[in-house]
């Protein structure tokens, strides 16, 4: 009976895995090394992998900034309406990213956000910004909510230990909090910016160009078919891949 | 000295009930309470983490509205609450940045006093939960603090290094000039440390005083109850004359069938039970109506006489028996 259990779980694990791992190595496979070297220095593709990292980080940096004391709040305080707060975190993970490119364009291309970007001399349409808020808006829950899963795991009689040591609330905040819940923000980070990697269908609708690597993709699977964009395809799943392990494996080196 | 007056505050399940406490400089002050009553909350709040009504103020000053970095506690949690991400050195220098030097503790005395050599570049992970203790202990310290907050520090301390613990904290006040505030539930470890001691039930100071005072004196039938005392009889077992009232009488301090002499009280019942322990007997005795229990050391009665059935005399001196008001009756008190 044990042995059943053990091997049905076992069987079943492994299905799954395959079907994770299966395709990226068809695709590297399929490519080829002499192709995929190629694409290595074909700069179109790397200018397009290099922006796409870029801007998903920066957007990654701009929520970092804002979604940790969001995180913070929501972790630590219990106030009227933070249902409704968590809730609202979580709907860009809910939406069509198609409908959420449409949704942004709208809020942000037209009326008063509009005279305010113009007046700050950004625009939407066809940019990096354009990009960044497009990624930013669809993969921001993941940083949140995986900070505030970080800031609950931090016990509070810590914070008020350092406050009777003499540390004040920021202090406190960046030398106790933020060390001790790392671990789930970077992850949450990383989570974050390689969920802006893949952002095509809301990133299409506000800029086509300049071209994040998941639209060159589409662009060169739709003009020259399959042969021209498995390789934009495999450099991006290696550059991507490898930065992430990279990353998670610094994280998680060290318990805290 | 440090003084709380009217401390009021809420917080989920747990309440604070007009808080009033006095305790002097350098005092050991030990706040003896079930749990749930409120004690840490009440240490969180002496250490401004809660908002709440009422006023705190030390050496004259109120300080009721000064923020915690600014109030000069040292607060020791029962889990002891070190930085995770720190090392033995890091938590007790934590300070350092917010303290200025003059104002800190010598690095070297505080080490030796505490016995920390040989865990300085430890790893939090792996102290013992002595071990622990000793670090908290010496980063609230190291910081200097006019005010020593300990919540439970010897719960999560192996029974046999207690002693030594109870050592090192009873010679704080005297060696770092501290005032310490200590909450516990652990009757000896009260008796051992305080020079004063305070009984919260219920999110309420209901006694205050010295330490025999307060552990022979219940001032009322909850704190009775809540110090052990088993006999809570009424007054006519005493007194015929009494027509309400009750007190409670030390089970210890009551002799069975030897003649009265020195003894203020006597009255006769009927052994209904003998329970025997490894040197002593208990006997629950009815008298009146009433289970009186009487505890003796096993030399102290002929055990063929005296057991259920037999009618016995119990004697008692008038400092076994703490009265009580008649107003409070042994059914309203929460047991």
């Amino acid at each position: 009976m044990k042995h059943l259990f053990n091997l049905t779980f076992l069987l079943l694990s492994a299905l799954v895995l395959l079907f994770i791992v299966i395709p990226l190595v068809g695709l590297f496979g399929g490519v080829g090394w002499s192709a995929l070297f190629t694409a290595f220095r074909d700069s179109e593709i790397m200018g397009s992998v290099w922006l796409t990292m870029k801007v998903s980080f920066y957007g990654t940096c701009l929520i970092l900034v804002t979604g940790l004391p969001l995180a913070y709040l929501i972790a630590r305080h219990d106030f009227r309406g933070k249902s409704f707060v968590e809730s609202l975190i979580d709907i860009p993970v809910m939406l069509p990213h198609t409908a959420a490119g449409i949704a942004l364009l709208v809020a942000f291309n037209r009326g008063v956000m509009d005279d305010i970007f113009k007046s700050l001399g950004i625009r939407i349409v066809d940019t990096e910004a354009g990009i960044m808020i497009a990624m930013m808006f669809l993969s921001a829950p993941f940083l949140i909510n995986g900070a505030k899963e970080g800031f609950k795991n931090v016990d509070p009689k810590l914070e008020n230990v350092a406050r009777t040591l003499g540390a004040g609330r920021f202090a406190v905040f960046f030398r106790v909090v933020l060390p001790n819940a790392r671990r789930e923000i970077v992850n949450g980070m990383l989570m974050m910016w390689s969920r802006g990697l893949g952002e095509f269908g809301a990133v299409v609708i506000i800029a086509y160009h300049p071209m994040v690597a998941p639209v060159l993709i589409y662009d060169r699977f739709n003009n020259y078919g399959l042969t021209y964009s498995a390789p934009v395809a495999a450099v991006m799943i290696a550059v991507s891949l490898s930065t992430f392990l990279l990353v998670r494996w610094v994280n998680n080196r060290k318990r805290v | 000295m440090l003084e709380l007056r009217k401390i009021g505050l809420r917080k989920g399940a747990f309440a604070l009930r007009q808080v009033s406490l006095a305790v002097p400089e350098r005092d050991y002050f030990v706040i003896l309470g079930r749990t749930g009553s409120g004690k840490t909350l009440l240490l969180e709040t002496i250490a401004g983490l809660h908002r709440h009504t009422g006023a705190i103020s030390f050496r004259g000053r109120e300080i009721t509205g000064v923020p915690p970095e600014r109030r000069r506690v040292g607060f020791v949690y029962q889990d002891f609450a070190l930085f995770p991400h720190l090392s033995v050195t890091g938590n007790i220098r934590f300070s350092d940045r917010y303290r200025e030097q003059a104002g800190r503790i010598a690095w070297q005395e505080l080490i030796d006093s505490l016995d920390l050599g040989e865990l300085l570049e430890r790893d939090i992970r792996y102290l013992s939960g002595g071990e622990k203790q000793r670090v908290a202990l010496a980063r609230a310290i190291y910081s200097r603090p006019d005010i020593l907050l300990l919540d439970e520090p010897l719960s999560a301390i192996d029974p046999g290094f207690r002693t030594q613990i109870m050592e090192n904290l009873k010679d704080l006040k005297r060696r770092f000039e501290v005032t310490v505030i200590h909450v516990t539930h652990n009757f000896h470890e009260a008796a051992y440390l305080a020079d004063r001691i305070g009984i919260m039930l219920d999110g309420k100071l209901v006694q205050q005083g010295a330490v025999q005072e307060v552990l022979h004196r219940p001032a009322s039938i909850p704190v009775a109850r809540f110090l052990g005392y088993r006999n809570i009889l009424p007054q006519r077992l005493i007194d015929p004359h009494a027509a309400a009232g009750h007190f409670a009488l030390n089970a210890a301090q009551i002799r069975v069938d030897t003649p009265p002499v020195g003894d203020d009280y006597s009255m006769y019942g009927v052994c209904r039970e003998r329970n025997e322990g490894v040197n002593h007997y208990e006997l629950v005795v009815e008298a009146d109506g009433c289970p009186v229990v009487v505890r003796l050391t096993k030399q102290s009665i002929d055990p063929v006489r005296v057991g259920p059935g037999a009618t016995v005399q119990l004697s008692f001196p008038r400092s076994a028996v703490t009265f009580f008001p008649p107003a409070e009756s042994p059914d309203e008190a929460p047991v």
